[in-house]
């Protein structure tokens, strides 16, 4: 694979936060990663009578509002701020005097579920609603989290549908490696919402049945949520202060796919670049791959076209979506299986893809447990409406 | 990093030629203001809107067939920006950075409400789609056969200047050679009555009174080299949230303090609201100050576009619209603060002029 041998500073995950449907923080993430966990449950936040999908995988409103410890400010917050703060929390726990120059952090809909009551407020009489509009906006969640821990930087949100919270990632450790920023706070966050839910549902992409990524009777996706964020450092300057390394991001690409607002190319080109790219920018081969985090939606469409191009790339390099235990939680996916990857990379195991049952395409899937490995190179993939195709590579870090 | 503006195009409530409508801005014209009702709550609200004329050469894409006006105010802007660079950029190195704020509300509006009128199995899987932020992006990169980066931002009203930041990034990263960055906005009774409630909108009964802003809708592109065209961006300065309205001013006089040495004006983001007060503390009284949403409204996502185009426009005719003239070959100032906690900004200079000191 060709390097492209640009300015090169390499670029270090100094901590991160989770929640998930997994679990709150890393430690129950990889417990759930480990045991195979089906996270999915029946929706109950609206109501699902008129939907073919009457499942998705929820975060626990007690927990996580007892978790926010809230003050009365911030009682008006959508649950997604209290998701990003639940994961900074984390973060900031693991290395309190991170400092970030700039928020690059991805979601698609932030506090959709507030637009959608101020919408139903203007129908019910038209009631003052200013609480709703003010949290509702896709910046405000994680300029909340910043507030609540006293982070004076400018935040940076990107929606790139489903790859949102790689290419947060993606584009901050860009620009750590090309010497723009030191020190990047990167994530992605995104709540459930009826919008949302129905909207994957019209166009059948939502199944009623168990989530099955790759495999050959799948039917489609359920939806997810949650929050993860990296705290990213130019590596140099993270061993200056002694830092905890936990891992290295070293490889990033993107590309568009121009086939179809919605769906990808079946030929699989969009995602190939995008995974070539990575690879060039991490000089790596193929074959030093470990474990392929899949975007794998388990729609019919994706998972063909992420397939055929894993498949040509890579061969029997191990793959697993993990979507099939959390859900899809969108713009908060590619920051969740970041951290994913991450944990697998330091703990050296391959998280499992379940509810698999029968091959359709000639990929090494993990098939429904947990199995230990030795790699040194993850990538996770994520895709999203708008053709957008986005890959991270992470290294483990070997003191 | 300078960045060398190429190419520049706006679609406004007051026209979509630069040099036309820069010139009615420079003669004092304003865009008209109309009535939009809201036929859910029969709210009324004054706002400016862009004429159907503005698109309607827009040649045929099977993109644009379905999509809203947002997408196709954006293609317009794109591929006028485009076609106003000396040289074309080749399309397999160049990068899409789109700004957003309220986004494609008309679909997203319509699709919730068939939703609550007649429950989920009405739901609508041809809007669905275009409700994604990213969708106008989706549909300017196809129509311009953009295959690699495509990335857009959303924030408030000074998310215009954090893409910009991120086009920066890519272009100094070294990965593409241009930059198209595009914003736009389309107007909808539902955005309007958001920021009613929120005590931002001028009363509909009182059109002449300066408080409180007029929603707009329209779009707004540059293509950024990093060397080509008269005009260079010296630096671009996202600036911190603030979380009371109280602290504006503090956020914004941070950003001017960065950006200020040999500054001679300012385009700034003021729209009838706590706005004006806080850049005028951020500025300081003597600050030659003008900003173009008095004439054109408030288009949100797009206005810092808007703003970067008469910036670059007073530099070039050594004139600011309702002011004195700005000192010779001063820098501009391009000031944005949002309606929900982001601030920024970015110094403009002709490229003939020196780039001062601090410059990145």
């Amino acid at each position: 694979m060709k390097s492209e041998g640009k300015t090169s500073r390499r670029v270090a995950i100094v901590a991160a936060g989770v929640v998930s449907p997994l679990g709150f923080g890393l430690t129950e993430t990889l417990q759930s990663l480990r045991q195979a966990r089906d996270c999915v449950t029946p929706v109950t936040a609206f109501s699902v009578e008129k939907t073919r999908c009457k499942t998705a995988a929820q975060i626990d409103d007690g927990r996580l509002l007892d978790q926010a410890n809230r003050s009365r400010q911030s009682r008006r917050l959508h649950r997604a701020s209290y998701m990003v703060m639940t994961a900074l929390a984390e973060l900031l726990e693991r290395s309190r005097k991170f400092e970030p120059e700039i928020a690059i952090v991805g979601t698609t809909s932030g506090g959709m579920s507030f637009g959608e009551n101020f919408y139903r407020s203007l129908g019910n009489g038209g009631a003052r609603s200013a609480a709703l509009i003010a949290n509702y906006p896709p910046q405000k969640q994680i300029v909340d989290a910043m507030e609540k821990f006293g982070i004076n930087a400018p935040a940076q949100v990107i929606a790139n549908a489903c790859a949102s919270g790689t290419n947060a990632i993606g584009h901050a450790f860009n620009a750590i490696r090309t010497g723009r920023c030191h020190r990047i706070l990167a994530g992605g966050y995104d709540a459930l919402s009826e919008l949302v839910f129905v909207g994957f549902d019209s166009l059948q992409a939502a199944t009623p049945e168990k989530c099955r990524p790759f495999d050959s009777n799948r039917s489609g996706m359920v939806l997810g949520e949650g929050a993860a964020l990296l705290a990213l450092e130019e590596f140099e300057s993270a061993r200056s202060h002694c830092a905890e390394i936990l891992g290295e991001i070293i490889g990033y690409g993107i590309s568009t796919d121009n086939h179809h607002l919605t769906q990808p190319n079946p030929d699989g080109s969009g995602p190939r670049r995008a995974m070539e790219q990575a690879l060039a920018q991490a000089q790596l081969e193929p074959n030093q791959v470990g474990y392929i985090n899949a975007h794998g939606t388990a729609t019919v469409l994706n998972d063909t076209a992420e397939g055929k191009a894993i498949a040509e790339l890579f061969g029997d390099v191990p793959v697993s979506s993990t979507k099939s235990m959390m859900g899809h939680s969108l713009g908060a996916a590619g920051a969740i299986e970041a951290v994913v990857s991450l944990l697998a990379l330091q703990d050296q195991f391959l998280p499992p893809n379940i509810n698999f049952r029968e091959a359709e395409l000639s990929l090494n899937i993990v098939a429904n447990e947990a199995r230990d490995a030795q790699f040194d190179c993850t990538i996770s993939n994520s895709f999203g409406f708008g053709g957008t195709n986005a890959t991270i590579v992470l290294r483990r870090f070997a003191r | 990093m300078s960045l060398s503006i190429a190419g520049m195009s706006w679609v406004t409530p007051l026209g979509s030629n630069v040099n036309d409508v820069w010139q009615r801005l420079v003669a004092g014209e304003a865009a008209a203001i109309e009535i939009l009702e809201n036929e859910q709550n029969g709210a009324r609200y004054l706002v400016r809107r862009v004429p159907p004329t503005a698109t309607a050469h827009l040649p045929p894409h099977a993109r644009l067939r379905r999509a809203s006006a947002i997408s196709r105010f954006a293609a317009a802007a794109g591929l006028a920006a485009l076609a106003t660079a000396k040289t074309p950029p080749s399309l397999d190195r160049i990068a899409l950075v789109f700004a957003i704020s309220n986004g494609g509300v008309i679909y997203t509006r319509r699709f919730y409400a068939e939703i609550v009128k007649s429950g989920a199995q009405s739901a609508s899987p041809l809007l669905f789609p275009e409700t994604v932020f990213n969708a106008p992006a989706s549909h300017l990169a196809a129509i311009l056969e953009i295959s690699g980066a495509s990335y857009t931002v959303v924030g408030d009203g000074a998310v215009g200047i954090l893409a910009l930041k991120l086009a920066e990034d890519l272009l100094a990263s070294g990965d593409v050679d241009a930059c198209l960055v595009v914003a736009a906005e389309e107007i909808d009774p539902l955005v309007c009555e958001a920021y009613r409630q929120w005590r931002f909108l001028r009363d509909p009964k009182k059109p002449e009174t300066p408080r409180g802003m007029i929603m707009s809708e329209g779009a707004g592109a540059v293509l950024l080299k990093r060397s080509e065209g008269e005009m260079e961006i010296d630096q671009i300065a996202p600036g911190a949230n603030f979380f009371r309205r109280s602290e504006a001013s503090e956020r914004l006089g941070s950003v001017v303090s960065r950006l200020k040495n040999e500054i001679g004006f300012c385009v700034g983001s003021g729209n009838g609201t706590f706005i004006d007060r806080a850049e005028r503390a951020a500025l300081g009284d003597d600050m030659p100050v003008y900003s173009p949403k008095i004439a054109l409204g408030e288009s949100v996502g797009a206005s810092v576009f808007w703003q970067l185009i008469t910036a670059a426009k007073a530099l070039e005719a050594g004139t600011l619209p309702g002011s004195s003239k700005p000192p010779v070959n001063s820098h501009a100032l391009v000031l944005a603060c949002g309606l929900n906690q982001q601030t920024g900004g970015l110094t403009l200079r002709r490229r003939d002029c020196p780039a001062f000191p601090g410059s990145t």
